[in-house]
């Protein structure tokens, strides 16, 4: 409370941590390869494709030296596919995110462990259909610095604000069916949706938590049935302090 | 609840109905009768932090307790009736400033049931409306300050500090999600 800032990322993080997802880009003008921290870029020779982190190809699309290749998520039919999924296949739940490409077997192995940005879920081939972790604020910020790449940006653009509000309204009406200490399934939310409903529904969750704490604890008395009485008013006091 | 909250400072200064069970020499004032005894059996409202310590202490011979505690006004089963009718129309910042805060403390003292139901019912349908007009009320900045409808002021006016506090939360972080999008466009 005392904190100047809220917890939870903000909006503009969780566009600065989106700049680590890899995306394909067709260059311009031969590069050599750069040694970054999170590894060699590869070298651009002009016809190749190659895969760069998003600040990369930003800066490289500024400057005329590459274009990026949206997802092809981000295309008009993909998303449409998508918005009839949310809307009318299951108007409760979230789509649910992109498959894992490695193989998940029974024995664990390191490629279980792996999330974006170190899956390539927004590269030429990821698959389309599915919205990745960082769909909107990637939607947002390619359509923002290369809307010439991206084949119809002005449907792209009005399909990412419906899907939106879709995925928001979902997200508030979540609310309702909460329960003291349940949730409801979040899976296939964006970084960027959690960014924006995490303060409002931790509230909820924490004056539903408040309101059922006595409930609680009056359920794990009788659980615990043997308690004398004195144990008891000592919780109490506890409660009160 | 932190030591400092003023919420909670406030929220335990909120006044509960008590019965005397005992006859207490001099208090007569809490009863407008200063210098006289106070009966027992008198009903006086007393703050919430003093009426809860009175009230488990066993400080008589006879293990009596000094008081006996009440519902407080804004958790009678009248109100209770409301809340489950609509909750969305009852005005509880009338009732109680920090209703939601009276009704943990209350909750903690007494065992009921239907109470916390209730009160748990009324909260989540409540977030979601305070969710839909946290969103719209920035809305309207937006589109040149065109003021929030007339139901909503009325419903946001009954908002207890707690639900003004998720009002806020909601309010700043979709208009923190607003100036993002604008900042894209205009970058």
């Amino acid at each position: 409370m005392a904190l100047p800032l809220p917890p939870g990322l903000t909006p503009s993080e969780v566009a600065f941590v989106c700049e680590l997802e890899m995306v394909t880009v067709v260059p311009r003008q031969q590069l050599k390869s750069h040694d970054l921290l999170s590894g060699p870029t590869p070298a651009l020779r002009p016809p190749h494709r190659a895969p760069l982190p998003l600040w990369l190809a930003l800066l490289l699309k500024r400057q005329r030296r590459a274009n990026i290749i949206p997802p092809p998520w981000l295309l008009p039919t993909s998303l449409e596919r998508i918005l009839r999924y949310e809307t009318e296949t299951s108007p409760s739940a979230f789509s649910p995110p992109p498959p894992h490409p490695h193989t998940v077997s029974v024995l664990p192995s390191a490629t279980d462990q792996m999330t974006p940005p170190f899956l390539p879920s927004s590269t030429a081939d990821a698959p389309s259909g599915h919205l990745p972790y960082h769909w909107l604020e990637l939607g947002e910020i390619l359509l923002e610095a290369c809307s010439d790449d991206i084949p119809d940006p002005d449907k792209v653009r009005t399909l990412l604000r419906d899907l939106r509000e879709v995925r928001m309204a979902k997200m508030r009406a979540s609310t309702k069916e909460l329960e003291g200490g349940g949730v409801v399934s979040l899976r296939g939310v964006g970084a960027m949706e959690v960014a924006e409903g995490r303060q409002f529904v931790v509230g909820v969750m924490d004056g539903l938590r408040k309101l059922g704490a006595s409930r609680e604890t009056e359920r794990r008395r009788r659980e615990e049935e043997g308690g004398d009485g004195d144990g008891n008013s000592d919780d109490d006091d506890m409660e009160m302090e | 609840m932190a030591y400092y909250d003023v919420d909670a400072i406030l929220t335990d200064a909120q006044k509960v109905p008590c019965t005397f069970e005992l006859d207490v020499p001099r208090l007569g004032y809490l009863d407008n009768n200063p210098g006289h005894t106070l009966h027992a059996s008198t009903r006086v409202d007393l703050p919430i932090w003093l009426a809860e310590m009175l009230a488990v202490s066993n400080i008589t011979s006879s293990n009596k307790p000094l008081i006996t505690l009440d519902l407080p006004p804004a958790l009678t089963p009248r109100v209770m009736n409301a809340l489950k009718a609509d909750a969305k129309s009852v005005d509880i910042r009338a009732l109680a400033q920090n209703f939601y805060g009276l009704g943990v403390r209350i909750l903690e003292l007494f065992e009921e049931e239907e109470v916390c139901d209730v009160l748990m019912g009324s909260w989540r349908t409540r977030a979601a409306e305070i969710s839909d007009h946290a969103g719209n009320a920035g809305q309207g900045q937006r589109g040149g300050g065109g003021g929030a409808g007339g139901d909503g002021v009325e419903f946001l006016r009954g908002l207890d500090e707690g639900e003004r506090g998720l009002f806020r939360a909601q309010h700043d972080s979709s208009k923190a999600m607003r100036v993002w999008m604008g900042e894209m466009k205009k970058a």
